[in-house]
């Protein structure tokens, strides 16, 4: 049976070829579609599991540029007053606010961006995955902490003394070299707070406050006390858990209309894998009268039928999905200009349990989507199928 | 001899818009096992209607047809095609060989194509003289082999009954006494019923008996 299916697909390669592809995009999409809301889901996770905090402090502006901001590394355009640090340590919600000033310097030798973060202590709090690859994790006065790429990018070793990159006349001793943390502190430049604000010319300001809270579950309470004192109406309080919903949800609408359009391309493949086996019945009606007339039965021209669509939809499947799966990267590229905030992490990963469920929805719309002509097939009388001109 | 077919006063009646068509109308004879009948008639006489109700296709709207002790009105479809597959063996003027398959998985197909390197379906083969073409696919044959290979198929599940419609209409003249003798052979040796229908005078002699059908009337029977 398997065999007469194939060769019988092959009798009208162009038709079937075309109903295969029609099956291919649409499980293409499919596949991307859940991969890409998954690799956002876990993105989104990951990047708050790394960021260590609960809350965002950040000066006055949009919540999500400084939350990508925060997380990805860039230039600030505005700053805090390293005094608010204390009003935001002093809630007694809080059980760590590490500041932070980050910059981000063009280095014309590597033509690529170099960022700094000035830290101190109560960031390792939050960064307990921080491992030394060499030396220590904290940097001191006159000591810089490379992340693992840019240490490696730059050959640098502990203990020498380096020019900094994208910063004239400035040098720093190598205090140690983190291990890597797939995240973007690899390829950041940690030095001292203190050292940071002399550098880059800011004395008492911050970039940003992340705040690690006692119990998370009170997040909103202490969200509103912060608001509410002396320094709140300078700054804005990102709860980080309700922003990732919030950006979640932004996208909710593009994922709505991006299942509406593969559920929609899925009934047509479906309609057009109908349709082929339908034709296929019109131009085999004679031999179907000729398989019934030795003795073939009704259900072995409905099992015949059905697994010529299983198999067309089954290749079409297999191949839109490994072709979704190869193409990955570039959507990702595309997606990422278009997207209000995306995570570091690959977003169009591969999903092995994606693939194997789109592989297996295959075969499912083939069966459903062959039943009609197929029972319709079965239906015809042997006497009349074979006054059909063969 | 035993009886493998009984028609009592079958009719085959059907509207055609509001046209009442009595397409074979109270037709009586009976089938001797072994037997080589040729219905024979002009066009539109019933012999294909005939045909299809012989070999289970269509059933009769009056009249008792029993063929291989089973009443052909009250066969279910499962019955009937278990009756097809197991008594009756089909021949057809244009061959009916699927396109895709080789002579041998043509032959096999009764059985299933996965039996076509069996050694029935290689001595059947053997019987029709196409040894030398299993492999070939039907578009690679000329049409006394096509036909050759129809029956062949036709055989495979050593049928009692043979039903073969017009089986040298095809053919040329020396292709159809060819075709024409082997289906003699397999009447005589394998003892299977031979129901041939045809145009052709010349086929129609060589039977032992002629059913003559007029306007769905059976008018000799001898």
């Amino acid at each position: 049976m398997m065999r007469l299916a194939l060769l019988n697909i092959f009798r009208r390669k162009m038709r079937n070829g075309i109903t295969a592809f029609g099956i291919a995009v649409a499980m293409g999409m499919l596949y991307t579609l859940l991969a890409f809301d998954r690799g956002y889901q876990q993105g989104l996770t990951t990047e708050l599991d790394r960021l260590g905090a609960h809350v965002l402090v950040v000066p006055k502006g949009c919540p999500y540029d400084a939350a990508s901001i925060a997380l990805h590394g860039a230039s600030w355009p505005c700053y805090l007053k390293d005094a608010y640090l204390k009003e935001v340590a002093a809630n007694e919600g809080v059980a760590t606010a590490a500041p932070i000033l980050m910059n981000a310097t063009w280095d014309e030798k590597s033509e690529s961006q170099v960022v700094y973060c000035g830290i101190t202590a109560e960031l390792l709090k939050l960064r307990r995955h921080w491992k030394a690859a060499e030396g220590g994790v904290l940097p001191s006065a006159g000591l810089l902490i490379a992340g693992s790429d840019i240490a490696k990018t730059n050959g640098w070793k502990l203990g020498q003394t380096v020019s900094l990159p994208g910063i004239d006349k400035q040098t720093l001793k190598i205090g140690g070299i983190l291990a890597p943390t797939s995240s973007p502190d690899d390829s950041f430049i940690h030095i001292q707070m203190s050292d940071a604000q002399r550098i880059f010319k800011r004395p008492n300001a911050l970039t940003h406050i992340l705040v690690q809270l006692k119990d998370p579950n009170k997040v909103d309470d202490v969200v509103n006390e912060l608001r509410g004192c002396d320094a709140g109406l300078e700054m804005t309080v990102v709860p980080l858990a309700h922003l990732f919903t919030t950006i979640r949800g932004l996208i909710q609408a593009t994922r709505v209309l991006l299942g509406c359009i593969t559920i929609t391309a899925m009934l047509a493949a479906a309609a057009g894998v109908a349709n082929t086996i339908l034709m296929a019945v019109a131009e085999r009606t004679r031999e179907i009268g000729i398989l019934r007339a030795i003795g073939t039965s009704k259900a072995s021209v409905v099992g015949q039928l059905v697994l010529e669509a299983i198999l067309l939809c089954t290749s079409g499947a297999v191949l839109g999905v490994i072709t979704a799966m190869l193409t990955g990267p570039l959507a990702e590229t595309r997606l990422r200009t278009i997207l209000p905030y995306a995570p570091t992490d690959p977003l169009l990963g591969a999903q092995p349990e994606i693939a194997f469920v789109c592989c297996l929805l295959g075969p499912v719309i083939g069966a459903i989507a062959g039943m009609l002509p197929a029972l319709r097939a079965a239906a015809l009388q042997p006497s009349i199928a074979l006054k059909e001109v063969m | 001899m035993s009886t493998i077919v009984t028609a009592n006063a079958v009719s085959r009646h059907y509207k055609r818009g509001t046209e009442d068509v009595r397409a074979l109308d109270s037709v009586s004879f009976t089938l001797e096992s072994g037997e080589f009948v040729a219905v024979v008639g002009a066009s539109g006489s019933g012999k294909s209607t005939l045909l299809h109700l012989l070999g289970s296709m269509d059933k009769p709207t009056g009249g008792t047809l029993t063929i291989a002790g089973n009443d052909v009105a009250t066969l279910t479809d499962a019955q009937a095609t278990k009756l097809r597959r197991d008594v009756i063996g089909f021949v057809f003027q244009d061959f009916g060989l699927l396109p895709t398959l080789t002579v041998a998985e043509n032959v096999a197909l009764p059985l299933g194509i996965q039996h076509a390197s069996s050694k029935d379906v290689r001595d059947l083969i053997e019987r029709v003289g196409l040894s030398h073409r299993v492999h070939h696919r039907p578009e690679q044959l000329s049409g006394g082999e096509m036909q050759r290979t129809a029956i062949a198929r036709a055989l495979v599940r050593k049928p009692r009954l043979l039903l073969a419609d017009e089986p040298t209409g095809n053919l040329d003249s020396a292709s159809g006494d060819r075709i024409v003798a082997l289906l003699q052979d397999v009447n005589k040796s394998l003892g299977v019923t031979l129901v041939i229908v045809t145009h052709n005078p010349a086929l129609a002699a060589l039977a032992e008996r002629q059913l003559v059908l007029v306007d769905g009337h059976l008018v000799d029977n001898s």
